[in-house]
């Protein structure tokens, strides 16, 4: 019988846990052996699940996947490379925070940003009101895998009414093949505190497994803005999750940009108090036989919460993309506002796309719409161009080019819009697209 | 109706369900239970060849090694099969009636109050009907002037006798035996239904109709149709269905299949009107019914209408299968919830072949506690270049403890199709209501027409008679709803 990787990870975990943080505090391996015996009933999620029916996970069980061994010299300029300027970077490194690349200098007071394996440790209590408080292990086994093995990752805690004037960038670096990367990000944002947090993923050329959840608290009137950009190495598996809990007037805003990796798939669920607001971006690209999952959940517990949701997707090749969009409205909920669009392009004959959005309504004074387009470029705009004098490649370019940059444009700071940019570009053939005119 | 009757009605706290009477008549019935005698029995009775027992049996070994699905946003009280019976007619006199004078008065007197003569002569217009009692049919009407068209319009029963080949060629292509669990179940024990087959080039000269009725207690209706519109063919065919009111709940498992072979057309409309259980949600028909149709030839044509205002649970999603091409496929559905109601209904629209088409225009509205779902899915295969799909679905909220849900699912491997989807969910607004009431109307009424107006886009695909008896239904389904 061929061993799976769900199977060599369970058959591992007796000897690895002691070792995870926390273990030897009561309630976390309580928390850790609950998820671990959830995970070694039924290992990965299976296209069975509904929530998974797109996207099926059995490749990742042919691999085998373990720590990284010790840190292998990486080269720092790379590293750094993926630096935004002005913000405070923490860096981990094979899923394990490391103190030498991260610029933490000059927090202000009532922001702690720290390593949640060195909490576990020296104040194992800061952690227990919020681990696994966002995001349920019955979600899916990969919270539950995440539950059990996170061996590191960050937590940020902002004090009320603190407005952080610099970014936090938190860059999830994997170096090593077969490695498991595997986090549990907990951030905290007190009444009417403010602050923004860019996610950056990135890997060496070799096949690894991410796994990183990100459980977020956002008290009254706190506002969060937040980007995931997420480049992975060509042949990775990533799959990442959000999770955030807004309490009244609370505010949260999230851009995605799905770019790399192999198999990827992320979460991101709200849940929405009184007058709470949320708004998600998304742009999805997909190439040679990449699978891109976006999958959101916004749940709107308490009336008058407003929710805005709008990803695209560039299919090419036999990429095949996914999106999920769910909007539950609770009973109480009355006067919800909440619009949800996904539009996808498909630029090749082999690509397919997915999209499932999903309205489930049990309040009656609402305003819910949700749409969704599957379509190719317009052939009347590829003529007009071509009838300015732009061959039909450039023109068909210039299109697509146009279509993804929407999301690219809603990015208010300049240097991860210029990272983002960059990223898009090399993504696509540029003959035609002149980025003079960006 | 009268103000006393009207005061009586309330004082009995019973909803304006008209239909909910029952017929006093002798029928023989099967008594409860399923199992392979049950069935070859069944097949004994209604006389049929030897490839039918032979399918019902494969249908039932494969049925009991199903489960039941769980998946919809339903919730249901479980079903026990076994105290169901899988039979129940009217007695008849020695070989049944040979023409209408010969049908038992009781019926024709059961029908006439449903509103359905079954007189020729008294047809206002030229409507063709089969009338299903429990689990035979009863009557046909106008199947001379049909035959001279060339048209088969039968009772699927009488078809196995008399066309055998023709039902064996297509029966169960495109709903499959082991196609779903109530779907198998409905192959090894469907009683009666109606045939139809339009041959090549014929325009049917009249609308045909089935009009399904429940009557007998602690039995469940399985009913099979199965249309074939040859090549160049064109068929309207309606379809109707009620049930006397009752504390327990009846299930009621359909097939029904379409067959468009090259240029035809079937248009089929359903105003479904079950009874939908009392206000707290005491019993009630469980409709769950599988309706699908091929568009198999070039150009064919299959367009879906349905009004779904009865029930207890609504579970269905009358499909196309788009295989020919240029084929085009339609969904039109109201589907209304009030009390304790739930509805998970919608379409699926299959595109295979090239320059295939398909629209779903879907209205869903829940009242009182009902939960009402709209679950669709469009689905374009590689080798459906140039498909197109448009989609709406509107949901209005009568109510604040009531839910309108909306699951489609879009599914695109073919870059030159286009698909597109919309739904919006709201309430009727105060300033409309407002509007209304200042002009004289009373609230009920305000409400029942918005709600029509809401409905306008799909009361237009139904031939005339059936527009009008939606829309009187939506007013009755309403009652209770507002204030």
């Amino acid at each position: 019988m061929t061993e799976t990787a769900s199977l060599a990870l369970i058959e591992d975990y007796p000897q690895l846990k002691a070792d995870l943080p926390g273990y030897d505090v009561d309630w976390c391996r309580a928390f850790r052996e609950q998820a671990f015996s959830q995970f070694s009933a039924s290992g990965f999620p299976s296209p069975r699940e509904e929530e998974w029916r797109y996207t099926n996970v059995s490749a990742i069980e042919k691999k085998r996947f373990h720590w990284a061994a010790a840190e292998k010299t990486i080269d720092p300029a790379w590293v750094q490379s993926l630096f935004l300027d002005d913000c405070w970077t923490v860096v981990l490194i094979d899923g394990v925070f490391s103190s030498d690349y991260s610029r933490l200098s000059g927090l202000p007071d009532g922001v702690m940003v720290a390593s949640v394996a060195e909490i576990l440790q020296s104040n194992p209590d800061a952690l227990k009101g919020y681990l696994g408080q966002a995001v349920s292990d019955k979600e899916h086994n990969f919270i539950a895998f995440n539950s059990a093995w996170f061996r590191d990752g960050i937590f940020i805690r902002v004090e009320a009414g603190v407005n952080l004037e610099q970014s936090i960038q938190i860059v999830h670096v994997t170096t090593q093949t077969e490695t498991l990367s595997c986090t549990r990000q907990i951030f905290v944002l007190q009444e009417g505190a403010a602050a923004e947090i860019i996610e950056t993923y990135a890997g060496q050329d070799c096949a690894y497994l991410t796994t990183s959840v990100n459980e977020v608290f956002l008290a009254d009137k706190a506002q969060l803005s937040a980007s995931k950009v997420q480049q992975e190495a060509e042949q990775a598996w990533h799959f990442g999750g959000w999770y955030v809990k807004q309490s009244a007037q609370a505010q949260f805003t999230h851009h995605h940009f799905a770019f790399g990796g192999l198999l990827t798939r992320t979460d991101i669920h709200c849940d929405l108090e009184t007058a709470a607001e949320c708004e998600l971006n998304g742009l999805f690209l997909g190439m040679k036989r990449q699978h891109q999952d976006s999958h959101t959940r916004i749940v709107h517990q308490k009336p008058d919460a407003i929710s805005r949701e709008q990803y695209k997707g560039v299919l090419d090749q036999r990429a095949r993309g996914v999106f999920q969009g769910r909007v539950i409205v609770a009973q109480d909920a009355q006067r919800t506002d909440s619009q949800m669009n996904n539009q996808n392009l498909l630029l090749s004959e082999y690509a397919e796309i997915d999209t499932k959005p999903q309205l489930e309504i049990y309040a009656d004074d609402v305003k819910c719409a949700h749409g969704v387009t599957v379509g190719q470029l317009d052939e009347n705009s590829v003529f007009y161009c071509q009838s300015r004098g732009l061959d039909e490649e450039s023109a068909r370019n210039m299109l697509t080019f146009a279509f993804a940059n929407q999301m690219v444009k809603k990015l208010e700071r300049k240097d991860l819009h210029d990272h983002v940019l960059s990223l898009l570009l090399q993504r696509f053939p540029q003959q035609g697209v002149d980025s003079s005119w960006l | 109706m009268t103000s006393n009757a009207q005061e009586i009605e309330d004082l009995i706290g019973q909803q304006d369900y008209e239909a909910g009477f029952v017929t006093d008549i002798e029928v023989d019935t099967f008594p409860p239970g399923l199992d392979e005698d049950v069935i070859r029995r069944l097949s004994k009775v209604k006389n049929e060849p030897d490839f039918m027992l032979e399918y019902r049996l494969e249908a039932y070994r494969h049925w009991l090694t199903m489960t039941e699905p769980n998946w919809a946003q339903l919730n249901i009280e479980p079903i026990d099969y076994q105290a169901i019976s899988y039979y129940s007619a009217p007695k008849k006199k020695e070989d049944g009636p040979k023409s209408l004078d010969e049908v038992d008065p009781e019926l024709l007197e059961t029908y006439k109050k449903l509103g359905i003569p079954l007189d020729e002569q008294e047809r206002l217009a030229g409507i063709a009907v089969d009338a299903v009692f429990d689990s035979v049919s009863v009557a046909t009407t106008f199947k001379g002037k049909l035959k001279e068209a060339g048209v088969i319009f039968c009772p699927i029963s009488e078809a196995l006798q008399d066309y055998p080949e023709l039902v064996k060629q297509y029966l169960g292509t495109v709903v499959p035996a082991g196609d779903n669990f109530f779907a198998a179940l409905n192959a090894a024990v469907f009683t009666d239904g109606s045939f139809v087959y339009i041959p090549k080039g014929v325009r049917c000269p009249m609308e045909l109709s089935t009009y399904f009725r429940i009557n007998a207690a602690n039995t469940g209706q399985f009913e099979r149709t199965l249309i074939i519109a040859d090549e160049g063919s064109h068929v309207s065919y309606l379809e109707g269905c009620t049930a006397p009111m009752r504390d327990e709940n009846q299930l009621h498992a359909a097939v029904v299949e379409l067959v468009a072979l090259d240029n035809a057309e079937i248009k089929y409309s359903t105003v479904q009107n079950w009874y939908p259980g009392d206000k707290d949600g005491k019993g009630g028909i469980y409709n769950f019914v599988t309706k699908r149709a091929e568009c198999r030839g070039k150009n064919s044509k299959v367009s879906w209408t349905q009004v779904e205002t009865g029930s207890a649970i609504t579970w269905k999603y009358p499909s196309c299968v788009l295989l020919g091409e240029n084929s085009v496929g339609e969904f039109y559905s109201v589907a209304l919830t009030n009390n304790y109601q739930q509805a998970d209904t919608g379409t699926k629209m299959i595109h295979i072949g090239a320059n295939t088409r398909s629209t779903i225009i879907s209205k869903g509205i829940s009242a009182g506690k009902a939960q009402n779902t709209y679950r669709g899915l469009v689905k374009v295969a590689k080798s459906a270049k140039n498909a197109r799909n448009y989609t709406q679905c509107d949901s209005l909220l009568v109510g604040d403890r009531c839910g309108a849900h909306t699951f489609p699912y879009v599914e695109v491997k073919q870059p030159t199709a286009k698909v597109e989807h919309e739904a919006t969910t709201s309430k009727i607004s105060e300033d409309q209501l407002f509007f209304c009431q200042q002009r004289g109307l009373s609230a009920e009424d305000a409400v029942s027409m918005i709600v029509n107006g809401f409905c306008k886009e799909v009361f237009k695909e139904l031939p005339m008679e059936f527009a009008v008896e939606a829309q009187a239904l939506l007013g009755i389904s309403l009652e209770g709803s507002v204030g």
